[in-house]
């Protein structure tokens, strides 16, 4: 029973991690490399905004805001002359990943800070005590794939995006503002993967690296949802399910590369991953 | 002074000169295109027709020359602007989202949802089949079906320039009927000036008010539709 409960909440949190990295892929085409560094930012806003004697929760909003407005200046200065050129686009957020982890060093040091606990404790599941707080976070994940599914859906920007996905030329002939559906695409899927980080403090310790740890993960999952939340939800739970059996029945280690390895095994034999063509 | 008082064109060239790397596809081309006409643009393949509508609309640079609409200057007007402005463009080819829904594909013509409903009503009367499908997706509906969605789309805005290229191309000659009516019944109603990209000889006799042959990127020939049009224009297309 826990190991299923471990498995549910293992994907969540590893759903909450890659959305915003989606989001971007999916609409783009660009591998925003520096999704690492915007959950650290992520992490060091519940920092800052405890730091300062505010309430944890306060850090949500927070960091959604932060991380849509750096996203923005980056989408302007870094990423907008590199639609075209996909892999200078990688190279040049990683190194503003690089860059972004320097400035937070040297304004908040080198050393692990630790957040309060934004909900503690544990909760009777089926006769059996489990953290509050990670099944906090299937909801969560709930919240941000149905929030996208109805902006996709049910909003003008989400038609526009899904336009801009399929033919961007023919989106251009019919007056849409490209330029405009990228900016706010890419603001939006930064200010997610902030909020992520934020999501991620009571699970793990913030220092300047905090977000690298998860890019890897991330990036590998996209890569095998391709630009669909659902096949993102999926690979989420088969990916995070075979995670959390390696761990706890193998070996704590090898379950830290199991996602990475298997999603790069799904692409050897399925270019295209869970996504249909 | 008769310069004065005569009516300001809806759209004019002035020796525009555009094209793709070195090469000047459109070249030193000036033409007028009255308010309110439908102008047919004819030529065979190749001769830039399509590179005219682009460089119109922006997305060709202009290399030279002026382009006027309502005889103001629209050099450096972006394409969003000028759609928004009341251009409408509806293109050959990859012209409509095929997974998405008729009704999307409608909306998307449009900035806001306020008029949605009357767009489509509007749409429904000039083709009441789509009523019945517009949570269909586009692209389950016919060949022909396809080009009346992508005329109904073009004209949600209730545009006052109409830009069409080659709306005609493989449709059988009822549709292509049913088009050349719509086109002239939006004209007359809403005042629309229509520039159409069109090799269908009979279309164009059957609409336009006023004719030209492209040939290497300039006007080769162009009057009024007359009597004498049909031989004319027959006489640049013979390969």
């Amino acid at each position: 029973m826990t190991i299923l409960l471990d498995v549910i909440t293992t994907a969540a949190i590893l759903f909450v991690v890659a959305a915003g990295l989606l989001a971007i892929f999916g609409v783009l085409k660009i591998i925003n490399f520096a999704h690492g560094a915007w959950l650290t930012v992520g992490g060091y806003c519940a920092v800052a905004t405890t730091g300062m004697g505010l309430n944890p929760w306060l850090a949500l909003p927070v960091a959604f805001a932060v991380g849509s407005a750096l996203g923005g200046i980056t989408e302007v200065l870094v990423v907008r002359p590199l639609y075209r050129r996909p892999l200078d686009a990688i190279l040049a957020t990683w190194g503003l990943g690089i860059v972004v982890g320097q400035l937070i060093t040297l304004w908040f040091g080198r050393d692990v800070q630790f957040t309060p606990n934004l909900l503690s404790g544990t909760i009777n599941v089926f006769g059996l005590d489990y953290s509050f707080y990670r099944l906090f976070m299937v909801l969560a994940a709930l919240v941000v794939g149905l929030g996208f599914a109805v902006l996709l859906e049910g909003t003008r920007l989400g038609l526009s995006a899904r336009a801009v996905i399929m033919n961007e030329t023919l989106a251009r002939a019919l007056g849409i503002d490209t330029a405009k559906v990228r900016l706010t695409t890419f603001m939006i899927g930064t200010g997610l993967t902030a909020l992520a980080g934020v999501l991620l403090t009571p699970l793990t310790s913030v220092d300047p690296d905090m977000g690298l740890a998860w890019l890897i993960g991330a990036f590998m999952l996209v890569m095998v949802a391709g630009s669909s939340f659902g096949a993102l939800a999926v690979a989420c739970l088969v990916f995070g399910g075979a995670q959390t059996l390696v761990s706890t029945f193998v070996s704590p280690v090898l379950g830290g590369i199991t996602v990475a390895v298997l999603c790069a095994l799904v692409l050897r034999i399925s270019p295209k991953g869970f996504a249909r063509a | 002074m008769t310069e004065a008082t005569a009516p300001v064109p809806k759209l004019s060239l002035i020796e525009v000169c555009s094209g793709y790397g070195t090469v000047n596809i459109i070249d030193t081309l000036s033409m007028t295109v009255p308010q309110g006409q439908i102008f047919a643009l004819m030529g065979k393949n190749g001769m830039g027709k399509t590179t005219l509508l682009k460089t119109i609309l922006g997305f060709v640079a202009m290399r030279s020359g002026r382009i006027d609409l309502d005889g103001q200057s629209i050099a450096g007007v972006s394409p969003a602007s000028l759609i928004a402005a009341g251009v409408a463009y509806a293109p050959q080819e990859h012209a409509l989202f095929q997974d998405l829904t008729i009704r999307d594909n409608l909306r998307l013509a449009l900035h806001t949802d306020k008029e949605l409903k009357q767009g489509i009503e509007r749409v429904c009367q000039h083709f009441p089949f789509l009523r019945e499908r517009v949570n269909q997706k586009a692209g389950t509906l016919s060949g022909g079906e396809q080009k009346m969605l992508i005329l109904g789309r073009a004209l949600m805005l209730q545009p006052k320039l109409l830009l069409i290229d080659e709306i005609s191309e493989g449709l059988q000659p009822s549709v292509v009927e049913r088009i050349g009516r719509v086109l002239v019944e939006e004209c007359r109603a809403n005042n629309t000036t229509v520039l159409m990209v069109e090799q269908n000889l009979d279309l164009v006799l059957g609409v336009a008010n006023r004719w030209a042959v492209l040939k290497l990127g300039r006007i080769d020939d162009s009057s009024e539709m007359d009597t004498g049009s049909r031989a004319r224009i027959l006489a640049h297309l013979k390969i």
